[in-house]
């Protein structure tokens, strides 16, 4: 080994203080952008995962400006005969009046979004279904499931109520129906369908007059990563020119709510890596105090012949041994925290279950700032070190 | 005069300047033969301590210059002034100045590891080792060796390179009696084997008995009658 190398790893290696501390502060910048990185982009990766489970699929089907007018049981279908796909669903959206009756009396009446499902393709396309923990998922042409938020404003409905909409139908005219809940739906951190109410997609196409008329259609992949390529083949067998068909992946169809998430994980990011600078000011003072430490080794190294840079280079191997250290403990605790979060389905405030992954490319990206942070912050002591006069710097007790 | 190692010519040492302007040393010259055993004398605060770090090239004299080997040290630049004090001389410091964090034996190497000439050098440092009797504490960090044994350890340090000149700064000033005996029968039994040349700063000239030359230096200047020079016995 380089006696340079040998003479930088004694110095830090036999003041071990100064390099569990060193260390310790380049590792919890790690730790910190790691725990963020988990939080913050689980939380997403679990918005993305619930928009594609509840709402949009994978790829997301509209006309644009309009209904889809070709028979949904069509282009169900066709869509399933590609490889990628696992299943499609129709739906259909609308707007109504609800309200029910306890005690004789009305119990709110305001509007609440509609969503028509086919009972069958939407269990295979969707995991709406799975998010009812009271009574069934739709079945019958006259049943009807509430979101948690609608069954609580209408005074805790419970499944076997009956409860009336109000519809306008394509004329403008009033069709006025009775509904019995069948199910209450409720999503973690609400992210379902929980202020909406859903009923069979042929009812609310009977009351609003649209017959064989679909909203959307959402299509899930056994691929995602095929997204982009079984929206083009869509788009490939029906042209927008002809069909006015509007596709979307995910990261399209859900834009606007994961925009603005996204600008918010940057900042997050940025808080972590700020706090990463902060380590590197502590590893510059912890340096310093190395430097000062040894100022007497630094003289008679000089006397005995070692020249200015090679004194750089020990405190600059100093800052290699302290941010390979580092980067190897905060890697240690960061895919610890990693593994806890998944293991344990940790949850965003006790509600939205965490979509954890491990993304290695990133822990080695953290990993390499961190180190190269560590070396840059031993720069200036190692500057510092490299001006001392042999004759003073002996003197130093 | 090819058998000089070091001749100090006119050597000035200014500390501060103009009317605050302090003479560390004043016109300081003398030379030194291949092999010779000088001491360097004074009282506290005369200005030796001072002139020997200016023949180790660890300050720059203000005026005058110093040739050591025949060359004028003033032409070296920094790093080759290292390289220099590396490979042409020895350190022995008061306080033994090792490095705690290395063993004996590597503190021994240093100098040949600083210089890149690693071949044989731990068997020759070994040797040196036990030529001062410490090969039982080769491996040993050298914080945990007495303040002689360190000396003795910092002796061979200082010629493990074969330098021209090894200089000591008050190797003896540190230690008990019998410790400080050793260590200058130990410097002058080396001078006679090898045949350094050694020049010792030190209080203490008594201990040190017969030498080839001592140079006493007073309020930095050397007081020229004082240049005795007595003949070594052999």
């Amino acid at each position: 080994m380089d006696y340079r190398a040998k003479v930088g790893l004694r110095f830090i290696t036999r003041r071990r203080g100064s390099l569990i501390a060193a260390s310790l502060a380049v590792a919890i910048a790690i730790l910190v952008v790691q725990v963020n990185v988990v939080i913050f982009q689980g939380l997403y990766n679990a918005i993305v995962r619930d928009q594609i489970n509840y709402r949009f699929g994978h790829v997301y089907i509209t006309r644009q400006e309009n209904f889809i007018t070709k028979s949904d049981k069509m282009l169900v279908n066709w869509l399933e005969r590609i490889p990628y796909v696992d299943a499609a669903a129709p739906r259909l959206d609308a707007v109504a009046s609800i309200n029910a009756t306890g005690s004789g009396q009305t119990i709110r009446d305001y509007s609440v979004p509609v969503i028509g499902v086919d009972p069958v393709l939407d269990t295979k396309a969707s995991t709406m279904y799975k998010t009812v923990g009271d009574g069934q998922y739709v079945s019958s042409r006259n049943s009807i499931v509430l979101g948690a938020i609608v069954a609580r404003d209408l005074g805790n409905s419970h499944v076997g109520d009956s409860v009336k909409l109000k519809f306008k139908d394509r004329n403008g005219v009033d069709e006025l129906r009775r509904f019995t809940v069948v199910g209450i739906t409720e999503t973690a951190g609400s992210v379902g369908l929980d202020n909406s109410v859903i009923m069979n997609i042929d009812t609310l196409r009977e009351i609003l007059g649209r017959p064989h008329e679909t909203q959307s259609i959402m299509v899930k992949l056994n691929d995602p990563t095929k997204d982009q390529e079984v929206k083009d083949l869509f788009l490939r067998a029906f042209p927008t020119r002809s069909d006015n068909f509007k596709a979307q992946t995910i990261e399209e169809s859900a834009e606007t709510t994961l925009s603005g998430f996204r600008s918010g994980i940057a900042l997050i990011n940025l808080v972590g890596y700020f706090g990463m600078m902060s380590s590197a000011f502590a590893v510059v003072t912890i340096q310093m105090m190395q430097v000062t430490s040894k100022t007497r080794e630094i003289g008679i190294m000089r006397a005995i012949g070692s020249r200015r840079k090679d004194i750089l280079i020990i405190f600059i191997f100093q800052g290699m041994v302290i941010g390979a250290i580092g980067a190897g403990l905060g890697t240690i605790f960061g895919v610890s925290y990693t593994a806890y979060a998944k293991e344990t389905h940790m949850t965003f405030q006790g509600s939205l279950a965490l979509e954890v992954t491990y993304n290695w490319l990133g822990i080695l990206q953290t990993d390499i700032l961190a180190f190269l942070l560590a070396v840059v912050a031993s720069i200036y002591p190692a500057y510092k070190a490299t001006k001392l006069q042999p004759v003073e710097a002996m003197r130093f007790a | 005069m090819p058998d000089l190692v070091l001749e100090v010519r006119g050597v000035d040492k200014i500390y501060g300047e103009a009317e605050t302007a302090i003479y560390a040393l004043k016109n300081v010259s003398f030379s030194v033969k291949k092999g010779e055993f000088i001491l360097i004398v004074g009282s506290s605060g005369s200005g030796k301590s001072t002139l020997l770090n200016m023949i180790g090239l660890l300050d720059r004299p203000t005026n005058g210059k110093v040739f050591i080997d025949g060359l004028d040290t003033s032409t070296l630049n920094d790093n080759q002034i290292s390289s220099f004090r590396n490979s042409k001389l020895g350190f022995i410091f008061q306080f033994s100045n090792l490095l705690a964090d290395l063993t004996v034996l590597e503190n021994v190497v240093l100098p040949r590891r600083i210089q890149k000439t690693d071949t044989n050098a731990v068997e020759e440092a070994k040797l040196l080792l036990k030529t001062v009797g410490l090969e039982s504490q080769m491996n040993k960090y050298s914080n945990k060796v007495s303040g002689g044994q360190a000396q003795r350890v910092a002796i061979c340090r200082s010629l493990i390179n074969k330098p021209t000149i090894v200089l000591a700064d008050e190797p003896t000033g540190n230690l008990d009696s019998v410790s400080a005996e050793t260590t200058v029968q130990l410097m002058k039994s080396l001078n006679r084997k090898l045949g350094h040349t050694f020049i010792v700063v030190t209080h203490d000239r008594q201990q040190f008995g017969d030498v080839d030359k001592v140079i006493t230096i007073r309020d930095g200047k050397i007081i020229e009658d004082e240049i005795t020079e007595i003949p070594t016995i052999t």
